[in-house]
């Protein structure tokens, strides 16, 4: 039960489970497909034969003496542990509260359960908690809204615009404009007046014309203004403001069937999605280890996957229903943290529920940081664990990883970026591992995949696109793995 | 050769519902927004179909044999 814990602890980060529905907020067909792969690619990694089998235990060490499978996990660990501290910290914002007390909270939590040894094996138990912590909200919202899942989908779908809810506090109070953090600019499809109730400076683009002009305004405290269709809000603006009620909400799709049947992206990426996953499942979940699962364990394992997938696909849907000014500036994923509906419950209902979600994302990071210490532990060259059993290297990473989430990052980005580069690390060599005696091979593939991802993933920063060369640096894995493959193949055929 | 074991068989089958739904997109005149029962066809595959037979796989073909009496 434990290595079936840690194997859904450690893929199902928080940062995963609210990627998903972020992902099928914002594009549905999207949404599905890393939604499948999420679910499906753990077990086709963990279904693939590869490395000597293992002592009765249950789990074993392929590899020994090299530290560059050690080294690269540590990264990731920590990579992934920046990523789910600084989502925390975007939720202590997006609930009005000190970014710091968020990411405190976290990292001190996580560090304490990693540190003290008999709190190590909490990882069931923490799981459990997060199931029931997530799944009880989601029961009370489907409750209050009186539709079940599909029949709530149907109502997104026929819905003809996302318009702001009058209960929204987006509406009712205003909220400030570096909440709105996400990718999509606020662009206006309707004559729509905006309220600064603390006042403040407001810049927008309009269009004179058919000249674009920049235009600034000095608002006093409850003073408002009026953009027109085809204005845009400059991102980057703190000022609180109030929107109007039942008037479209920018960045939102043109309507529920817009939502509904927008076309997936090209396949292109969504293979870029498939191999990232792919090959960092195989980092994460069995680079230097051979797992066997009794049939109840892949079970469980599949269950796990299958439940996750099946909670981000409803609470997506409830989230459009009820409250669809989360498309405000692109979905960002702590927005799915809160509870949707402003006006279905009263307090201390919607208190009492959203501490629920609270604790299911706190209890999720927990469990999926013991799953992580002890997956670094068990790759240990020495034998013994001591990484995993370290408290200074531990508090180290979670220290810097803390101090890192201070700057608002993209958690889900971050979490790819790990997940890819761990896995042009130690993919390859795990789903085709090299003859025994063979571990400098292993070596060799990583350190090429890994330079090769590096390479595409910077990149990215210069923003160059195309279509083959786009998705390639958009998913720098999609080139990555293929060539540690290649290395691993041909150094094979030389030893033959 | 290595001989073809139930795991391989339980990853063929998760590789084919996986290719299953890029092929679901792929098809013409948007089939897969066609709306059954309240959902698109697309969303009943990648959303409830795909993933309950994923389960099902692997509880089937991805569990090890129980050891050997050696």
């Amino acid at each position: 039960m434990t290595s079936v814990s840690r194997v859904l602890a450690g893929w199902l980060t928080p940062v995963a489970l609210l990627a998903v529905p972020a992902a099928l907020c914002g594009r549905a067909a999207d949404g599905l497909w890393l939604g499948l792969t999420w679910a499906l690619v753990p077990l086709i990694v963990l279904g693939l034969q590869a490395g000597p089998r293992p002592g009765p235990a249950g789990g074993g060490r392929d590899e020994r003496g090299s530290l560059f499978p050690v080294v690269t996990l540590l990264l990731t660990v920590g990579v992934l542990l920046w990523a789910n501290i600084a989502l925390a910290g975007d939720v202590a914002v997006w609930l009005r509260a000190p970014r710091w007390q968020g990411i405190v909270v976290t990292a001190v939590a996580g560090w304490l359960l990693t540190a003290w040894r008999p709190l190590r094996r909490t990882a069931p138990l923490l799981l459990s908690v997060a199931l029931v912590a997530a799944v009880a909200p989601l029961l009370q919202v489907a409750w209050a809204v009186g539709l079940g899942p599909i029949a709530a989908w149907d109502r997104v779908a026929t819905q003809a615009a996302f318009r702001f809810p009058p209960a929204s506090p987006w509406v009712t109070t205003g909220r400030s404009l570096a909440t709105a953090h996400g990718r999509a600019p606020l662009v206006f499809d309707e004559v729509h007046r905006l309220t600064a109730p603390a006042g403040g400076t407001l810049r927008a683009r309009t269009l004179d014309g058919t000249r674009p002009a920049e235009i600034e305004w000095t608002l006093t405290p409850g003073q408002s203004v009026t953009l027109r269709a085809g204005d845009e809000l400059v991102p980057g603006g703190t000022l609180r403001l109030r929107f109007e009620a039942d008037k479209r909400v920018p960045g939102a799709p043109a309507s529920g069937m817009a939502w509904a049947e927008a076309p997936p992206r090209r396949w292109l990426d969504r293979v870029g999605l498939l191999v990232t996953l792919l090959v960092g499942a195989a980092a994460l979940l069995r680079a230097g280890l051979t797992l066997r699962l009794p049939r109840h364990g892949a079970g469980f394992v599949a269950g796990g996957l299958l439940v996750a997938f099946a909670w981000a696909q409803a609470w997506a849907v409830y989230a459009v229903l009820q409250s669809p000014d989360l498309f405000l500036g692109g979905v960002a994923l702590e927005r799915l943290l809160g509870l949707p509906g402003a006006a279905l419950f009263a307090e201390p209902w919607r208190r009492t529920l959203q501490a629920f979600l609270l604790v299911a994302g706190l209890a999720a990071f927990l469990a999926s940081s013991v799953a992580l210490r002890a997956r670094l532990g068990a790759l240990d060259p020495t034998g013994g664990g001591e990484i995993g059993s370290d408290p200074g290297l531990w508090a180290g990473l979670f220290g810097g990883a803390a101090l890192a989430s201070l700057w608002p990052v993209d958690p889900w980005a971050l979490t790819l970026l790990a997940l890819g580069g761990a896995g042009c690390a130690l993919g390859p060599a795990a789903l085709y591992p090299p003859p025994p005696g063979r571990a400098a091979l292993a070596t060799t593939a990583g350190a090429v995949g890994l330079l090769v991802f590096a390479t595409f993933a910077a990149a990215q920063l210069r923003g160059t696109g195309g279509a083959l060369l786009g998705t390639a640096i958009g998913y720098p894995a999609l080139v990555g793995a293929p060539a540690g493959a290649l290395v691993l193949w041909l150094g094979r055929g030389r030893a033959g | 050769m290595r001989p073809v074991s139930t795991r391989s068989t339980g990853v063929v089958l998760l590789w084919l519902l996986l290719a299953g739904f890029l092929v679901l997109g792929a098809l013409p005149n948007q089939t897969a927004s066609i709306r059954l029962g309240g959902l698109s066809v697309l969303w009943w595959y990648g959303g409830l179909l795909a993933p309950a037979l994923g389960t099902l796989v692997a509880i089937r073909w991805l569990a090890d044999s129980p050891p050997r009496d050696e």
